[in-house]
């Protein structure tokens, strides 16, 4: 009896804070939702949503965060793969995982200063040849730093999945005939899914709802969710508007969640 | 050519990056259709030895023949030998026939043989019916099993276990002993047992290495070895034994305990001094001065088939008797023993004047 009440005394921060800074917001999202630019009860963001200028926007959104997501992964999985093979591999980790506690702004004007007309990259450019060329404001550059600022976040949970694989795992998968490449398909890969998984979900989310770096970096020429819900609420004025966008982008997050679930096998 | 040896090791030195030498100028022969095994105490290169010849590491110094040819630089995944690891080593993403399957998947062998193969190798280990299983529901020693199946079922020339059994309990352990070497004789296929349990060692092998620190101490069938253990680490480590140390007289005559006894031992210079060995088992306990020894029970310990006691000679040699005789602690009783019981061994002989010596001496024996 004691115990139980004791267990549920330490529950009461973590529901206050859950009910306050989770679960509040989030009903007042899709009040917000419901209200139209005076502030009356309807139904039209919804109907607005539906429509080509949102959904393309959507579209976009997506395209920007695959994008991402895939390059990340791309650059994330070897790297992984080789500092798990050093010798001080925690310390090379951590290496990686400096950059990530600095902050977003800091590095997007870092970026500004690297792309901008006589930065050092058209400088290099210059150099060997190729000429300088805008390099800032472009979808490029926007994906080049959005990769730059998560490859971290989808190093660490595959360095963890590769870490924790047995080796002898591969020994055994050599012993019975596999090539380097089958053993990477075969063995590897599928025992480091959920690594992959939960680097792809922590990526992909967040650059869905990226805003700061489509202005800094990308000029606004790329319009994610996150810049929408942005301009609605603060340049528009047109809460019910960007209430209804985040809605959708809660939903979609739930989704993803969904999609790239975990399966127990082999975790 | 179809000769006798599969594999061969040519003066093998396995070190690490640490320069610490973990096989020691290793030479020896494994032929097709026995079972070999590798006994030896914790950390003296059994798993090396496997490592070597699955393709895992490569040696030293030395070379490794498989089949005539050198294969010191041959990958893993080209070697016709296939490995049941000392962890098992299952894939636990895939269930059970697809860990079996693994191999023929990969020599991409047609789906209708892949099936027939893999049925008929968990057949072989008495698991039919579990193909859809996962990995995490079998028990240790199911999955023992299933790697025992992954790797017969690829017809390999040569199996390696990695001390498959050491994680059973007693009875199954048992079980398996048995079942192992019926497979092996049914397959016919070279098997190279690794553990460090020498009664499975006994139980189980056509031919016995005895491993210490890197060096074969000992090569030759469980009962050579046991009846004829080479120096004092082989005679210890293989069963329990009484080693006492004498003096050879001349050829069957050696001096033990303060007294002169009879043996079959010959080939050894007269006067050397060498140590004796004498089984537990092979002293018979006689009434005070009816034996060849006499000596003081000091302790005794009940082991369930015998009581098992220590005596103690006027020498003072502690001497370890099996019997199922009701002794007390603090009785004067005598020891008698065959002259074929008595075992001399010389301080630091090789392996090839040892069996030199053993041939010549049990011919004359045979002869005369
Ligand atoms: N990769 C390695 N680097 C350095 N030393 C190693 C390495 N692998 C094995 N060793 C050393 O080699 C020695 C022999 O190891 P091995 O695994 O062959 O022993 P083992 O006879 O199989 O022992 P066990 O019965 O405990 O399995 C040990 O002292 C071990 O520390
Ligand atoms: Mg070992």
């Amino acid at each position: 009896m004691d115990n139980k009440f004791l267990r549920n005394l330490y529950m009461v921060p973590y529901a206050v804070w859950i009910i306050v800074f989770v679960i509040a917001p989030i009903l007042l999202v899709l009040y917000y939702s419901f209200l139209d630019i005076h502030g009356n009860f309807s139904l039209v963001n919804y109907e607005r949503f539906f429509t080509s200028v949102y959904l393309k926007l959507t579209l976009s959104s997506f395209w920007y965060a695959f994008l991402i997501t895939l390059i990340s992964l791309l650059v994330a999985y070897p790297t992984a793969y080789l500092l798990t093979k050093t010798k001080h591999k925690h310390l090379w980790l951590l290496l990686i995982i400096v950059p990530s506690w600095i902050n977003l702004l800091l590095k997007a004007y870092a970026f500004i200063g690297i792309f901008g007309a006589y930065g050092a990259a058209n400088n290099f450019l210059e150099f060997i040849g190729i000429g300088s060329r805008q390099l800032l404001f472009t979808d490029f550059s926007f994906v080049f730093v959005a990769v730059y600022i998560f490859i971290p976040f989808m190093i660490l949970p595959i360095f963890n999945a590769l870490n924790s694989l047995n080796p002898t795992l591969i020994d055994a998968a050599n012993d019975l005939g596999a090539s380097r490449w089958t053993t990477f398909s075969k063995v590897i890969f599928p025992l480091t899914l959920n690594g992959v998984k939960t680097g792809c979900q922590v990526v992909f989310i967040p650059a869905l709802s990226l805003f700061m770096l489509t202005r800094l970096i990308a000029g606004n020429r790329v319009i994610t969710l996150g810049t929408a819900i942005e301009q609605h609420f603060l340049v528009t004025q047109d809460w019910g508007m960007g209430s209804t966008i985040a809605v959708f982008l809660i939903l979609i997050m739930f989704l993803i969640i969904r999609l790239t679930g975990f399966r127990k096998r082999g975790a | 050519m179809e000769n006798a040896s599969i594999i061969q090791f040519v003066n093998v030195t396995k070190t690490f990056a640490d320069d610490t030498i973990v096989l020691d100028n290793v030479s020896f022969e494994i032929e097709r259709g026995k079972f070999y095994t590798l006994l030896g105490p914790s950390g003296c290169g059994k798993t090396t030895i496997l490592r070597l010849i699955a393709g895992f590491i490569e040696p030293t110094s030395g070379e490794v023949y498989f089949d005539g040819k050198k294969i010191n630089h041959l990958p893993a995944n080209k070697r016709q030998v296939n490995t049941v690891f000392q962890d098992y080593a299952l894939f636990p993403h895939l269930n059970v026939f697809e860990n079996v399957a693994f191999g023929l998947r990969i020599k991409r062998e047609k789906k209708s043989v892949i099936e027939a193969k893999v049925k008929e190798a968990l057949s072989f280990v008495n698991l039919s019916g579990y193909e859809n299983r996962e990995i995490s529901e079998m028990s240790g020693g199911q999955r023992q099993r299933v790697a025992i199946a992954r790797a017969i079922v690829n017809e390999p020339k040569v199996i390696l276990l990695d001390e498959p059994l050491s994680a059973l309990d007693l009875k199954l352990r048992t079980q398996m002993q048995y079942e192992l070497r019926e497979l092996q004789r049914r397959l016919g296929i070279t098997f190279i047992f690794v553990t460090h349990d020498q009664e499975e060692a006994l139980a189980m092998s056509d031919e016995i290495f005895v491993i210490n620190k890197g060096k074969i101490q000992q090569s030759g069938t469980p009962i050579d070895i046991y009846d004829e253990p080479i120096n004092r680490f082989v005679a210890d480590f293989i069963g329990e034994s009484n080693i006492v140390k004498g003096k050879m007289i001349e050829d069957y005559l050696v001096e033990f305990a303060g007294k002169r006894f009879t043996c079959v031992d010959g080939g050894i210079t007269p006067n050397e001094p060498v140590e004796i060995v004498i089984r537990p088992e092979d002293l018979e306990i006689t009434k005070k001065g009816a034996g060849k020894l006499e000596v003081t029970v000091h302790s005794k310990l009940f082991r369930g088939v015998h009581y098992e006691m220590t005596c103690r000679d006027v020498e003072g040699n502690d001497w370890l008797v099996h019997t199922t005789r009701k002794v007390d602690v603090g009785d004067m009783i005598g020891l008698d023993f065959e002259p074929e019981a008595i075992h001399v061994m010389r301080f630091d002989e090789s392996e090839e004047d040892f069996d030199r010596r053993m041939e010549q001496y049990t011919e004359e024996e045979a002869n005369g």
